[in-house]
């Protein structure tokens, strides 16, 4: 009876599956009990060849009987398949390195531009720049300066050839050129390298950073200055940093402000660092001077400029904790391969 | 009165506790700025202490000196240069030691005790603001005269020192045979030595600037010429110069012999200027009354010539408010000094700081070279490299080694020293000294860039622009990943065009089979090259990029990376064999112009192989929106197969 002969062929079947080790076992005993010539299927095509009465009571136990042949084979097949999952996951999987990459870093004097610029940026200003091989009309007798004015002792030029060829010794220069260049109303900041002629020890380079804001609007007063020159030294030194603005002469400037912040060593009781008298200048400042706008062909009587500057370096060096000043310049100034400051 | 003074112009930089004549005192010190030759002197800081207090200052009584009396034997031949000249002769002269009280004081100025006559010279300047010279009749020969004409060829200073002179170049006082003086110095052939009984004390004001001149090309810096290369009032000469003869007379005895010598051409007169009311309050941003700063200027000494315009009435419109201040106040001439003027005694401190002004809207007018640095760093830095800063003046060599463009080297005419004379005109020298450094330091990855100016000459003109440099060292070979982290850089800011010739300069320090141009647009955008062997063994690249050059290529350019795929990418290869001469560059630029751009995805060189005379590549070609056949057929007649 085809049923009987179902039943020894599932237990064949059974044998030929728990001898199957890998996936690939299970597709020779697919063909030889399932595939088109398979015995369990040709078994089940014998159903056609019974009676009808045959058919009636063992056609269904032929089905059942299949389902479970079938049902043992999936199960084995399922399981050699998973097992297959298993080793090509065992055999790609990785481990994690222990090395880090090592990740780049901006300069100090850059990272501390920037956050300087991110200020100004988000108050509408735009940035500037200029030539460092300046002509003696831009450094000096546009802003004020003319030959032989005393004013350029403050000032070691270095010549390229002299006296109209120099380095410029100011960022000053590049207002000087905005102010030929641009049509009011605007509002630019210049970070920029200057050049002095002076010796190179621990506390002063030949090369520095200064950072300037030039504003030129309807009508601005010192107060507007003021309060943008806070702004920028609450950024930088901190909500409680305590500032005076005084009068001080720059040629360039009229009225003008020298910057001092309270001193950070004594808090202002007085002490070496700030020489007994509890500030330290960081900054100079003013109403741009009406002969500086003149020369640029600005009309004074419709416009009305502020600017302000301040040296870069030793701002810098407090920050990151540098005590040579050469160091931000020379080769001295090394980034911890791993490391960075934080981004927010 | 150390804050007052520092609010209103004057900084006090120091302060110290000091004994003067035996009792507790204190010294302070202030920074008076170039505009203010008045208050390099005690008399001129009192005036602005007293300004600021509305006070009035009291000054010492001196003798007035007279015309009677022996006429002087001066001639004035500088006549352009000297603005005025007060002389007079005192004799019967004993001098000696200074009193304590005198020595104290010119201490307290950096200054050593060297007699009577001398140290009262030097108080009298500290005092009024005034240099003075003494001068020794029985070592004068003749008439003293004032000259820039002359040929003497070197003096010797009172300190000691002998200086060179160029010809008709410096304002000297002389007699028939000596130099007298410098106008900034003594001379030590008249010098007042404790045996002078008779001077001629004079006290002058000249050009500043020729003063500035001298004082730069002699190297001579003094008392007196700090103050007199500023602009100093010649009506003040009179005055300090009775006040040093009082003193004289007061201290060591003697007797005026001559009358008052007073050359002085042209007087001084102070301007007119007139001052536009609510000025202080526009520029100070706080209410300044106008009475407030009509009295102030009172205080400052200053005539107000029409002051009845002050307050509410018919008549105020249409008529001016002038203001005269005093000679000595040299830095006044236009309306907006006179608005410095109120708002300082005023008082700074009175103008809130705390405001951020709501500033308007304006014009962003950022340089786009500026723009794109900042985008370089931080591609740069992201990729692993560390920005280093060095200094734009080399070593006289340095610009030999690494100069690949067609222009000369700038050298700076005084350089901070003889050993980094010239402006570089490569980013190279600066990252080479630091990938020395970092070597020596034993640090392990060098992977360096530099974004700063370059330099050099060329048809006459001075030129510079923004470069960046790039600096890899590393163990091993790494050309390729050199090139490509480059590569990468320029692709990411907006470059596709990109090409490698070799080079027509090459620096020295290259390695001369590996140094090629880039070429980005068909133009040369920079260098890239393998450095020869360094005493480090280690293998180091180096590429610069001319980054002025490249924003102008940049600008106005719209490329649209962005592509819709609706099908899949078809790679097709075909093999061509070039001459060893023929660019491949070339060869492919032609091959990209054969191919619709809407089919061609990218085109690469997947392989090369060398022949015996010629160099075989295999050329790749990606086609997209296209089927295999369509693709095929392109590809086929592309490549004439």
């Amino acid at each position: 009876m085809p049923d009987n002969k179902l039943k020894n062929l599932i237990a064949t079947l059974k044998v030929d599956l728990e001898s199957a080790k890998v996936i690939n076992d299970t597709e020779k005993i697919w063909r030889r009990y399932f595939g088109d010539s398979g015995e369990i299927k040709l078994c089940m095509k014998e159903i056609k060849n019974l009676s009808v009465e045959g058919k009636k009571i063992k056609a269904p136990i032929m089905k059942s009987l299949y389902d479970e042949a079938l049902g043992l084979f999936r199960a084995k097949e399922n399981l050699l398949k998973h097992n297959l999952d298993k080793r090509a996951l065992e055999s790609g999987s990785e481990e994690l390195n222990y090395d880090s990459p090592k990740i780049g870093h901006l300069h100090p004097i850059t990272k501390t531009i920037r956050e300087m610029n991110q200020l100004f940026v988000s108050l509408g200003f735009s940035i500037m720049d200029g030539p460092e091989i300046e002509e003696d009309e831009y450094c000096f007798q546009r802003l004020n300066v003319p030959m032989d004015h005393p004013a350029r002792d403050m000032q070691d030029t270095i010549y390229i050839k002299e006296p109209n060829y120099l380095l410029r010794t100011q960022t000053s220069s590049i207002e000087a050129r905005t102010l030929a260049n641009y049509k009011p109303p605007f509002k630019i900041v210049s970070p920029g390298r200057v050049y002095r002629n002076e010796n190179v020890n621990k506390s002063n380079h030949f090369i520095f950073h200064q950072y300037q804001a030039v504003v030129v609007l309807d009508k601005v007063s010192l107060k507007d200055m003021f309060g943008v020159f806070n702004l920028l030294l609450k950024k930088m030194y901190g909500r409680d940093v305590i500032v005076r603005y005084r009068n001080k002469y720059y040629p360039e400037v009229e009225p003008g402000a020298g910057v001092d912040l309270r001193c950070f060593n004594c808090g202002g009781a007085g002490c070496p660092v700030c020489k007994g008298v509890g500030w330290i200048e960081i900054g100079g400042s003013g109403i741009i001077h009406p002969k500086v706008m003149k020369v640029a062909g600005i009309d004074t009587k419709k416009w009305r400029g502020f600017a302000f500057g301040l040296g870069l370096d030793r701002m810098v060096m407090a920050k990151y904790n540098i005590t040579d000043i050469r160091t931000l310049l020379g080769g001295n100034l090394g980034y911890k391969y791993y490391e960075n400051e934080s981004l927010i | 009165m150390g804050e007052a003074l520092s609010l209103s112009g004057f900084m006090m930089d120091s302060f110290t506790e000091v004994k003067f004549k035996n009792l507790p005192d204190y010294l302070i010190g202030f920074e008076v700025r170039q505009n203010r030759a008045d208050c390099l002197s005690l008399y001129g800081l009192a005036r602005e202490a007293a300004a600021f207090y509305g006070l009035k200052v009291k000054l010492p009584k001196t003798k007035k000196i007279g015309a009677v009396g022996e006429k002087l034997d001066i001639k004035v031949d500088a006549g352009k240069v000297v603005k005025r000249i007060t002389a007079i002769k005192l004799s019967g002269l004993k001098n000696a030691e200074s009193p304590v009280w005198l020595k104290e004081f010119v201490a307290f100025q950096g200054i050593n005790s060297i007699n009577l006559l001398v140290d009262l010279s030097n108080y009298v300047m500290f005092l009024t603001g005034y240099p003075s010279h003494l001068i020794d009749l029985h070592k004068v020969n003749g008439t003293i005269s004032w000259s820039l004409n002359h040929d003497f060829s070197e003096v010797t200073t009172l300190m000691g020192t002998t200086v060179a002179l160029k010809k008709d170049n410096e304002l000297i006082i002389r007699d028939q045979k000596n130099i007298i003086a410098l106008s900034l110095v003594g001379s030590k052939s008249a010098e007042i030595d404790m045996t002078t009984d008779s001077v001629i004390a004079e006290v002058a004001v000249y050009d500043h600037a020729v003063i500035r001149k001298n004082s730069r090309s002699l190297s001579i810096v003094t008392e007196a010429s700090h103050r007199l290369e500023k602009v100093l009032d010649p009506n003040g000469c009179l005055a300090a110069l009775e006040l040093l003869a009082s003193l004289i007379l007061e201290y060591a005895g003697g007797r005026a012999e001559s009358g008052l010598y007073d050359y002085y051409p042209k007087k001084y007169v102070s301007p007119v200027i007139e001052f536009i009311p609510g000025s202080p309050s526009q520029f100070s941003g706080i209410e300044i009354p106008d009475k407030t700063a009509l009295k102030i200027f009172k205080d400052l000494e200053f005539k107000i010539i029409s002051p009845r315009l002050i307050g509410p009435g018919p008549k105020k419109s249409g008529r001016k408010i002038l203001v005269t201040p005093p000679t000595y106040r040299q830095d006044l001439e236009l309306p907006e000094d006179l608005v410095e003027e109120a708002i300082r005694i005023y008082g700074y401190d009175k103008i809130p700081a705390d405001r951020a002004p709501g500033l308007p809207v304006t014009p962003e007018i950022t340089p786009k070279n500026i723009i794109l640095a900042e985008k370089i760093r931080d591609i740069l830095t992201a990729t692993g490299f560390d920005e280093i800063l060095s200094w734009p003046l080399t070593g006289k060599d340095d610009n030999g080694l690494t100069n690949y463009s067609a222009w000369r080297t700038i050298a700076a005419q005084n350089s901070i020293n003889d050993l980094f004379p010239n402006l570089r005109q490569s980013i190279a020298s600066g990252l080479l000294i630091q990938l020395d450094e970092y070597f020596k330091k034993n640090l392990k990855f060098i992977d360096i860039f530099e974004i700063g100016r370059v330099f050099g000459e060329k048809d006459g003109k001075y030129l510079e622009h923004e470069s960046l440099g790039i600096l890899t060292a590393a163990k091993e070979k790494a050309l390729p990943k050199f090139k490509n982290n480059l590569e990468n850089l320029l692709r990411l800011i907006g470059f596709n065009d990109l090409k490698y010739f070799e080079a027509k300069i090459k620096p020295a320090i290259a390695h001369p089979n590996s140094v090629w141009e880039i070429y980005a647009d068909g133009k040369a955008i920079g260098i890239i090259y393998k450095l020869a062997p360094r005493e480090n063994k280690l293998e180091s690249y180096f590429a610069e990029i001319d980054l002025n050059l490249i924003t102008s290529l940049l600008k106005g350019r719209e490329n649209n990376p962005v592509v819709e795929l609706t099908q899949k990418l078809i790679y097709l290869d075909a093999n061509i064999e070039l001459e060893k001469n023929q660019s491949v560059y070339e060869y492919l630029n032609g091959l990209e112009k054969k191919i619709d751009k809407k089919n061609l995805w990218a085109l690469t060189v997947a392989d090369i192989y060398p022949l015996e005379n010629k160099t075989r590549y295999t050329i790749r070609v990606a086609y997209k929106e296209l089927t295999d056949q369509e693709a095929k057929k392109i590809h086929l007649s592309v490549f004439n197969l």
